[in-house]
């Protein structure tokens, strides 16, 4: 951990690109970011620790990007997720919000618009009452 | 030949009688195809600005569907004119072939001569050439920087080498038995090695490597002349680095030339490069070399040059090791080299030089080969680079730091006569060391003071730091120094003499899309215009951080955001931006240009654009023609419009739209019933915008004539009219060929608000694409004020109007009358952004009643 105030963010898209754009940019807006592009990877990591947003693909080999999202909710409920993806149809979008997704992003999408979602994730974290979580 | 016979087997093919209505119906189905392809070709361009995320799998599902709509549209227009195109399909299946190539990757070698000059090589080529080669060779054309003379062997050569011996089939063996684990990497490599070292040149080839040898012997100072032959392998500098494993051989005397080149090829299969490959998951058979033949310098001191020292932290400061004679890479190890600490910021002061003993050299001969050479005495303890060399070397390698965005391992050479030539240069990866708690961006960015924030306009991104150098109108550009930031009143093109140099451009007054703005995308140096007050704020000498991203302008050098950029990778430089900008090259350039030139044939179309516009010119063309000329329906009547303006338009009646007892072939407007269309002739020509032209006699007459459809009895039906209007009583579809742009109006008013909707389309072509876009954004502005829904993809305005009463929707097909008749004339008047202003204000004036103009009351803004 940082020991820092950050908002942290977990990318986890298996296509590098994806990872290589928005790490920088959010970065430079002040996040904390660390990014994955294999999802056992990025499932482990997150029983590490928690993170405060995280945003990920959904169509990825391996473990896909809904059972990652549903165990990152399971532990961690407060954790806000954003889904990318380049195959958004009508029953992605409305299962992710089965799921408790904050936003989804068809791909693609300009920078703005994911860092607007961020913000907008980050705004919901900070109105919440402080965790009563250990 | 094979035309003729198909045109005849066409002719000769009892036509199948398809009503009217249905042909009618596919013609609407090509326009609307046409509309969605170009709307999806804008799209695609828009994801290269930089403001996009996207990744390989948008790209492949973009030009699949794409494709998708293309194949549509020729079914379309065979249903319009059955077997009249036959070679429309070949053409389309070869760019699809061609786009599917370079979606595939690696494996695609792209169609190019198997030789190559320097100075033909764009980056562009890097499929055929190699990265390193066309890194290099953009150093030469683009940077204008000093290169070895030489050529490139290419990939596609590559190819014709393995297929001339065999060896494609020898490869593919090898590659299963490899994944089969069936022999070792050694095994695989010996045996492709020696078949190719053994391996006959395809005679072609041969005379080709020859003869560009031969013009480089020919040259000034050819006499004694020797060869490098280096590789250049797919992916060498790019994704992958293959560092260090393939061959190069230098000091090649002329004969020794296609001995060294079968020497390189065989190293692609070095049992490291193999290793390598599985490693990453590369196939063995999509391997492809380009081989790069230089002539070698005749060094006196030759070296390697690090713009950021990869090994230390320290930010400010290049690394220099020269030696005499040959470079560096030759003699690693073999001598000892003068070190040289260099201060990255202006004036370049060497911070710390370290002058090795160096008792002897490596020089090129071409009798002897590589000589190992005594230095004299006297200069064996002196640095073998002057002062003045070290700061030309340091300003050199940041011009190509600059253009390349990132930090550079460069090889370079000054030669006997001093002059300094770039033997090489690659990125340097440099890992970012900054962690969160010693560098924090954000946070520096906070304590930053901000100059300027969102006032002008981005024209080139990217972040750069250095001192203002102000430009005043006709100041001499001489003094202009390396690494300034040129900041002046006005953008002008002739900045282009000092662009190289220039870290960044501010402007007060200057469009993103002016001249010099492209020069500036051209050279990729940050560039903002348009800040109304730079240079009131700005004074000479400041240090100053541009950060053309964001659009800031920070006070002082913020080195942790200039350091940030350069060990980021540079957006623009990523595998699927190089990937969607060539399989763009196969979609988005529009080549077919004049329908009556004879070059308009579907042989001559390289891109789905072309394509597209073939399709429509044609689709037109052939309602025309089977209406008019050959009277296909009997109760369909198409005639011909008498106006008192120069413009040949025939109409198809389609129901109601034509007053009965009309002559069938010749009417004028007062026959005309069709309610809509009445009025978007009264807008066309009664309201005077035809006639709206504030410009010499003689232009007028030139605009006229590029508005005039050749006159009937001099020329064959197929090429006459492209005007057309299909037309019922409550209904119109006109597609005009204005100039050299398509207007498709489509519209429906009845006493029914719900029916009611209007079209339009405007579409330019020839003109440049600032000025295109330019008049897209003035149509799009009067389209806007007059509540239509705009939607504007670079030259192409798309805008839409629906369920209005009789009365408003009769107003804005006036008005759609108005604008066609106006914008005829724009793509060739809008030479400058102020035009815009004054079109819209002319436009304003227009004798119109006052009904008619309500909308245009704040167009100004």
């Amino acid at each position: 951990m940082s020991g820092t105030s950050k908002t942290s963010v977990l990318i986890l898209d298996d296509e590098p690109i994806v990872c290589k754009r928005l790490k920088p940019s959010l970065e430079k807006k002040g996040y904390e970011v660390e990014v994955f592009f294999k999802s056992h990877e990025a499932d482990l990591r997150t029983t590490q620790r928690s993170f405060d947003i995280v945003i990920t693909d959904l169509k990825m080999e391996g473990m896909d990007g809904m059972q990652f999202l549903t165990k990152v909710k399971q532990r961690n409920p407060q954790t806000e997720v954003i889904v990318i993806t380049g195959f958004a149809t009508m029953e992605t979008a409305s299962e992710s919000f089965r799921q408790g997704v904050f936003d989804f992003l068809a791909k693609p999408f300009k920078l703005s618009e994911i860092e607007a979602a961020v913000k907008r994730a980050e705004a919901k974290l900070k109105s919440r009452p402080p965790s009563s979580e250990p | 030949m094979k035309v003729i016979l198909d045109r005849i087997r066409a002719l000769l093919k009892p036509t199948r009688h398809l009503p009217f209505a249905l042909l009618f119906g596919r013609f609407q189905k090509i326009l609307s195809l046409n509309n969605q392809i170009l709307e999806r070709i804008g799209s695609m361009g828009d994801k290269l600005g930089g403001d996009y995320v996207f990744d390989r799998q948008y790209i492949l599902s973009a030009s699949q569907e794409l494709a998708e709509l293309v194949e549509a549209l020729i079914d379309h227009l065979n249903v319009l004119a059955p077997g009249k195109y036959p070679d429309l399909r070949d053409v389309f299946r070869s760019i699809q072939g061609q786009i599917q190539g370079d979606l595939n990757g690696m494996g695609h070698v792209p169609l190019t001569d198997d030789v190559l000059p320097m100075a033909a090589i764009t980056q562009d080529l890097s499929m055929a050439v190699g990265g390193k080669c066309a890194t290099l060779a953009e150093i030469g054309t683009v940077l204008g920087l000093r290169i070895p003379e030489g050529f490139a062997v290419t990939t596609g050569a590559f190819r014709r080498f393995m297929a001339h011996n065999g060896l494609q089939e020898q490869l593919q063996e090898v590659a299963e038995a490899l994944r089969l684990e069936a022999i070792s990497e050694e095994q695989a490599s010996q045996r492709l090695r020696q078949r190719i070292e053994a391996g006959q040149m395809p005679p072609n080839l041969e005379k080709a490597i020859l003869k560009q040898r031969d013009a480089l012997i020919a040259g000034p100072s050819g006499q004694g002349a020797v060869f490098a032959m280096r590789s250049s392998a797919i992916g060498e500098d790019g994704r992958h680095s293959f560092a260090g494993q393939f061959k190069s051989v230098l000091n090649l005397p002329g004969h020794a030339l296609v001995a060294a080149y079968k020497a390189v090829l065989a190293s692609t299969f070095a049992p490291s490069a193999i290793a390598y490959r599985r490693e990453t998951g590369m196939d063995e058979e999509q391997v492809a070399m380009a081989v790069m033949c230089q002539r070698m310098v005749d060094a006196t001191a030759s070296g390697v040059l690090y713009s950021l020292d990869p090994r230390s932290s320290d930010r400010d400061t290049m690394m220099i090791s020269a030696t005499w004679g040959l470079g560096a890479s030759v003699v690693a190890g073999h001598i000892t080299a003068d070190q040289f600490r260099v201060a990255r910021a202006t004036r370049h002061d060497r911070i710390r030089e370290v002058i090795a003993e160096k008792k002897e050299g490596f020089y090129a001969t071409a009798e002897a080969g590589m000589q190992r050479r005594p230095i004299p005495e006297p200069m064996q303890r002196i640095a073998c680079l002057t002062p003045e060399q070290i700061q030309e070397l340091t300003e050199t390698a940041l011009v190509i730091e600059r253009y390349f965005k990132t930090p550079q391992d460069i090889e370079f050479a000054f030669d006997s006569q001093g002059r300094l030539t770039i033997l090489q240069a690659r990125s340097l990866s440099v890992y970012s060391r900054s962690n969160a708690a010693t560098c924090d961006i954000s946070e520096v960015l906070q304590e930053s003071s901000v100059i300027l924030s969102g006032q002008g306009m981005v024209a080139q991104k990217g972040i750069c730091a250095g001192k203002v150098f102000r430009v005043d109108p006709d100041q001499d550009l001489e003094r202009f120094p390396a690494g300034g930031i040129l900041v002046t009143r006005f953008a002008s093109p002739r900045f282009a003499r000092v662009i190289r140099k220039a870290a960044g451009i501010v402007t007060d007054v200057g469009s993103p899309t002016g001249h010099m703005a492209t020069i500036a995308r051209e050279f990729r140096v940050p560039t903002i215009v348009d800040t109304g007050t730079a240079t009131q704020l700005l004074t000479n000498g400041m240090e100053i951080t541009v950060d053309a991203d964001a659009n800031k302008i920070y006070r002082g050098i913020v080195a942790e955001l200039c350091y940030q950029e350069l060990v980021e990778e540079n957006i623009q430089d990523t595998e699927e931006y190089r990937l969607l900008r060539r399989v763009l090259k196969k979609i988005s350039p529009l080549g077919l240009i004049d329908p009556s030139d004879k070059t308009f044939v579907p042989k001559a179309c390289q891109t789905y654009h072309d394509i597209t516009r073939f399709i429509h010119e044609k689709a037109v063309a052939e309602l025309i023609d089977l209406n008019y000329y050959r009277h296909y329906d009997p109760g369909t009547i198409a005639r011909r419009l008498k106006l008192q303006v120069p413009l040949d338009l025939i109409l198809i009646d389609i129901g109601g739209g034509i007053a009965p007892g009309a002559d069938h072939h010749e009417i004028g407007p007062d026959q005309i019933v069709s309610v809509p269309m009445r009025a978007f002739l009264d807008g066309l020509i009664g309201s005077g915008a035809w006639s709206l032209e504030p410009m010499s006699v003689d232009f007028r007459s030139f605009m006229s004539s590029l508005t005039r459809t050749a006159p009937s009895h001099l020329t064959t039906p197929q090429h006459v009219g492209r005007n057309l209007a299909v037309i019922s009583a409550q209904y119109a579809n006109i597609s005009l060929r204005l100039g050299y742009h398509f207007n498709m109006i489509d519209f429906y008013a009845c006493d029914n608000p719900n029916d009611n909707y209007a079209y339009f389309r405007f579409l330019g072509g020839v003109t440049d694409t600032a000025r295109r876009s330019r008049r897209a954004t003035f149509i799009a502005r009067l389209l806007t004020n007059w509540d239509f829904s705009v939607n504007q993809q670079g030259d192409l305005v798309v805008a839409r109007v629906k369920k209005l009463t009789l009365e408003r929707m009769l107003e804005k097909i006036y008005f759609l009358g108005m604008l066609t008749a106006f914008t005829r004339q724009l793509d060739v008047k809008m030479v400058s952004d102020a035009h815009i202003d004054n079109y819209v204000a002319e436009f304003q004036r227009l004798p119109a009643d006052g009904k008619m103009t309500e909308g245009l009351g704040g167009v100004t803004g």
